[in-house]
């Protein structure tokens, strides 16, 4: 009865989350259409944290609400879901933007124009130098004006990347993006970063024969990043603001972008694409697909005489095809769009099996997933153990009777248990480790190890100390000498105490790591994102997400239940030897 | 075998063992009495080094243990201590308990070590509890494994503190009866206990500490029957005895019926006798109850193992009067109770007091 209660209790609160989100997906708010930059006074308008678009949209519209998000598929997915009324955002990313989202439209009035920039460090003048002398040349031969063609198309049509060989020896050029801009760099199937900016990084490398390495961090961390010497140059579409200009050297511009407002088309709903199916009508000479003898098989074949209809055993195998039938019209290059107004059942598992196709198996993006997944389970894991082992030095300084070494373990844990993971995490990447070149994944381990450290070290302390003392007592007057009598009296004992709440702490160390992507590291919540940036669907890759991390959590709540198993003497219980 | 001279202890500024010199030969069995808070406990455990002692030297076989460089560790081996508080090792069965200390300390086989405790166990009458652990057992059960666990160390010298005093009534003599046991096939053993009877049997000698220091010492006719010394008097008396004052007719009636069933609990009187003493106490209380508000009055307890024979004393000041003359009674019935319970009933005017002595009969 217990085994089938704690079932409930884990199946209960993951079906009610599905269930919220489902139905926080269906029912969309009232929408404001804006036809103009007067419409938006009052508007709700997204913008990018720490782009030009945010200056001047606060700047722009001082009685608007204006909401900062880190990335725009997350601004998209908030207009999509009717948080916002518009999105500021640069003129080439609304374009893509709009080309994936028919509701979406591009106002034709400017905010403004500017110059997108390569930064370098202040002190690196040669550097700065060299490639401002090549963007200068690229812009004479016509080269940036062919990559403008080639990468910010209007239609659906592939992208036409040059291939650029680059040089396998040399001092490596570190290039800092946030691949999350179609088209300007986004990270492609083999998880390479293309898009203009790719591309330009990677003549800027030929010219310099120099290899180049890409590090894809969030957009505000590029300039902290740039100064700390962790990468060398910026190819991120940034835009030379003065603010900025401050901190870092910009080169001459290598394209003229615009920030414009993306609103929500008026009267979408209504309007029908070629492909789309927006209302029962449209099926008249579809294929159909409908369940062996139920009741839609009758229906369907009475009401559309003229379309195919197709038998399938179960709704799943009609989810099955229905994303067979889609990968053939993306082959053909023509977005199939399902429209909620069916709102059949069949028309549920086809929006599924759509996001499905275009956020997992297309360009292979599960290979993307998985190596976040590895990323993930692999820092948590190390940091578990660096942090165990920490924990345990931390937790005997603190327990020492040596004044110095308790005062700076009780410093050590109020410092680490009062400062947000991620502030520790960027002060630990950027300032600490500013002028070393370490991988992220390390750094990622020692912040997470030594923030997981402080929790269990008092964690080990009230376990140790709730161990009466007598048994130590009894231990000692054997002759066991302290140690001793710590590892085989004190210690099994303690282990056996703290392990539900250190599996409590573990496990909320798992989903801590999701924020490693500040650090330019591709972890789960990472993959998501570039998904995102990609698909910009709004939910399928959050919910995606959500299981994975439940999953891994409950995988290693499994390990550690058997562990505790092992650490409770009562549970092995052997027969009696020797009799 | 142990040799203490001057050995003392302070804690801070207070001077818990002040100056102690005594020796423990092989095969003694030593029993410490004494008032609570005089040291005893400190005692035993300075001679292990659970505490260090502030002075004095301590002698085993000739080799100073408070020489820095003493195998304190190793020293330890040899005399094994049994706490008041059990102090078994949870997380292992009592198999386990017995076995750790042989098989990491000793380096036995886990075979011998295992064989040896089924041994130790059987000595203990707990074979059967090998595989409990801890939580599973009584507390007469547990101190038996515990009284175990230091034979399985074959100590020369077993320290006991307490070893009865957290115990239930109903389960003290099981475990003295296996101390008992040990004494008799010779081991040597220093025992703090407040079990006088049992200190009386079965040691060779007795401490009576007190104020820090061994204040008399001898064989247990010397200490309980003839002792020399006034405080040791007083306490050998005492703890035979109860006594509760009553100074106004608005005394507590409960808080003074549960001293006095504490007191049977200690003495460890059959559940009738405890019932007809508090009979003869609620009644006498009953035929004092007018006189309450003028006089003062004192119960006083005493019960003597040897004669097993229980004694209430009630002591009232005032003018010279036997309140049990049938003459000044209203009714009899409190008498006749009383009288149906009691071997004797004895009045005495002694001090300027009135007293009245019952003897319980015997069961």
């Amino acid at each position: 009865m217990n085994k089938e209660w704690k079932m409930k209790k884990r199946v209960v609160p993951l079906l009610s989350f599905l269930l919220f989100v489902i139905a926080f997906a269906g029912c969309r708010k009232n929408e404001l259409f804006i036809t103009s930059f007067a419409d938006a006074k009052f508007a709700k308008i997204g913008v990018m944290t720490g782009t030009t678009g945010e200056t001047i949209a606060n700047a722009k519209f001082p009685d608007a609400q204006i909401k900062s998000f880190d990335d725009i598929m997350d601004a998209v997915a908030a207009i999509k879901s009717g948080q916002l009324d518009a999105i500021v955002t640069t003129s080439v990313t609304a374009l893509q933007v709009s080309k994936k989202n028919p509701e979406l439209v591009c106002l034709n009035e400017r905010l403004k124009d500017e110059d997108t920039s390569i930064a370098v460090k202040k002190e690196d003048e040669q550097l700065f130098a060299a490639v401002d002398r090549i963007v200068g040349e690229l812009k004479a031969n016509g080269t940036l004006a062919d990559m403008n063609r080639r990468w910010f198309k209007k239609e659906m049509t592939p992208y036409e990347e040059k291939q650029i060989a680059l040089p396998s020896r040399g001092q490596i050029l570190k290039i800092g993006v946030t691949a999350t801009r179609e088209p300007i760099n986004f990270v492609d199937k083999n998880g390479r970063v293309i898009g203009f900016d790719g591309e330009l990084a990677r003549i800027i490398g030929a010219r310099l024969h120099r290899p180049i390495e890409f590090h894809n961090m969030k957009f505000m961390a590029l300039i902290p990043a740039l100064q700390s010497g962790k990468v060398d140059l910026i190819i991120s579409g940034m835009t030379a603001t003065e603010e900025r200009k401050k901190k870092v050297n910009f080169t001459q511009s290598y394209f003229l972008n615009a920030q414009v407002m993306l609103v929500n088309k008026p009267g979408v709903a209504g309007k029908k694409e070629a492909t789309e199916i927006s209302s029962a009508a449209d099926l008249k000479d579809r294929r159909i697909g409908v369940s062996l003898g139920s009741v839609h098989d009758a229906y369907a074949i009475k009401t559309y005489p003229k379309a195919t209809i197709l038998h399938y055993k179960t709704p799943s195998d009609i989810v099955l095809a229905n994303m067979f039938v889609l990968k053939k019209n993306i082959a053909l290059n023509k977005e199939v769009r399902v429209s909620k107004k069916t709102g059949e059942i069949p028309s549920f598992f086809a929006g599924i099996a759509n996001s499905m196709q275009s956020n997992i198996v297309q360009e292979n993006r599960y290979l993307l997933i998985l190596e976040g997944l590895k990323t993930t389970v692999i820092i948590s894991v190390l940091s578990t153990f660096f942090g165990t082992v920490l924990g345990a030095i931390v937790c005997f300084m603190r327990m020492s009777k040596n004044a110095i070494l308790n005062v700076l373990a009780k410093t050590y844990i109020s410092i680490l248990r009062g400062t947000p993971v991620l502030v520790f995490l960027m002060l630990i990447f950027y300032v600490v480790f500013a002028s070393v070149n370490i991988d992220p994944v390390i750094v990622s381990v020692i912040a997470f190890g030594m923030n997981f450290a402080a929790y269990v070290a008092e964690i080990y302390r009230s376990g140790i100390e709730s161990i009466d003392k007598g048994q130590s007592e009894a231990g000692i007057a054997m002759g066991f000498t302290r140690v001793n009598t710590f590892i085989f009296i004190v210690l099994p004992q303690t282990v056996q105490r703290i392990l539900p709440v250190y599996k409590g702490e573990f496990i909320s160390l798992v989903k801590m790591t999701s924020i490693v992507g500040y650090i330019a590291v591709q972890d789960l919540t990472k993959a998501s994102d570039i998904i995102r940036s990609r698909t910009f669907d709004a939910f399928f890759p959050l919910i995606m997400v959500a299981v994975l991390y439940y999953l891994i959590s409950w995988f290693l709540m499994l390990f550690m239940e058997y562990a505790e198993r092992l650490a409770n003497p009562k549970l092995n219980r052997k027969p009696i030897t020797n009799a | 075998m142990i040799k203490i001279d001057h050995l003392s202890k302070s804690f801070g500024n207070l001077e818990v063992l002040k100056d102690i010199t005594v020796e423990i030969k092989a095969g003694e069995v030593i029993s410490i009495i004494g008032p609570s808070g005089t040291g005893k406990s400190t005692f035993l455990r300075c001679i292990n080094l659970l505490d260090r002692p502030s002075g004095g030297s301590i002698r085993i076989d000739g080799v100073d243990i408070l020489d820095p460089k003493a195998d304190v560790p190793k020293v330890r081996q040899k005399m094994n201590m049994v706490f008041q508080s059990f102090n078994l090792f949870s997380h292992l069965s009592v198999m386990d308990n017995l076995t750790l200390g042989p098989i990491k300390l000793l380096g036995m086989s886990k075979e011998d070590a295992g064989s040896k405790a089924v041994d130790l166990l059987k000595l203990v009458g707990l074979a059967e509890k090998a595989e409990s652990y801890p939580d599973e057992l009584s507390g007469g059960q547990k101190q038996r494994v515990a009284i175990a666990r230091c034979m399985a160390m074959d100590p020369k010298i077993i320290l006991f503190d307490e070893p009865t005093s957290a115990l239930d009534p109903t389960m003290v003599s099981e475990v003295l009866s296996v101390i008992r046991r040990l004494a008799k096939a010779g081991m040597t053993m220093a025992i703090v206990t407040h079990e006088m009877d049992f200190a009386r049997d079965v040691s060779n000698r007795v401490l009576y500490m007190d104020d820090g220091i061994i204040y008399e010492e001898g064989t247990p006719e010397q200490i309980f029957v003839h002792p020399q010394k006034e405080k040791t008097k007083t306490f050998i008396n005492r703890v035979r005895s109860f006594t509760y004052h009553i100074a106004s007719p608005d005394y507590d009636l409960y808080a003074m019926n549960a001293e006095i069933e504490t007191f049977c609990d200690k003495q460890i009187l059959a559940v009738k006798q405890r019932y007809n003493l508090l009979l003869i106490v609620e009644e006498m209380l009953q035929i004092y109850n007018p006189f309450l508000s003028k006089a003062l009055l004192d119960i006083n307890l005493a019960y003597s193992e040897k004669k097993e024979s229980l004694e209430v004393v009630f002591e009232s000041t005032g003018e010279a009067m036997n309140v049990l003359d049938k003459n000044l009674l209203s009714d009899e019935l409190g008498l006749t109770l009383i009288q149906s319970v009691t071997e004797s009933i004895d009045y005495q005017r002694l001090n300027n007091k009135n007293r009245v002595t019952l003897i319980l009969k015997k069961q």
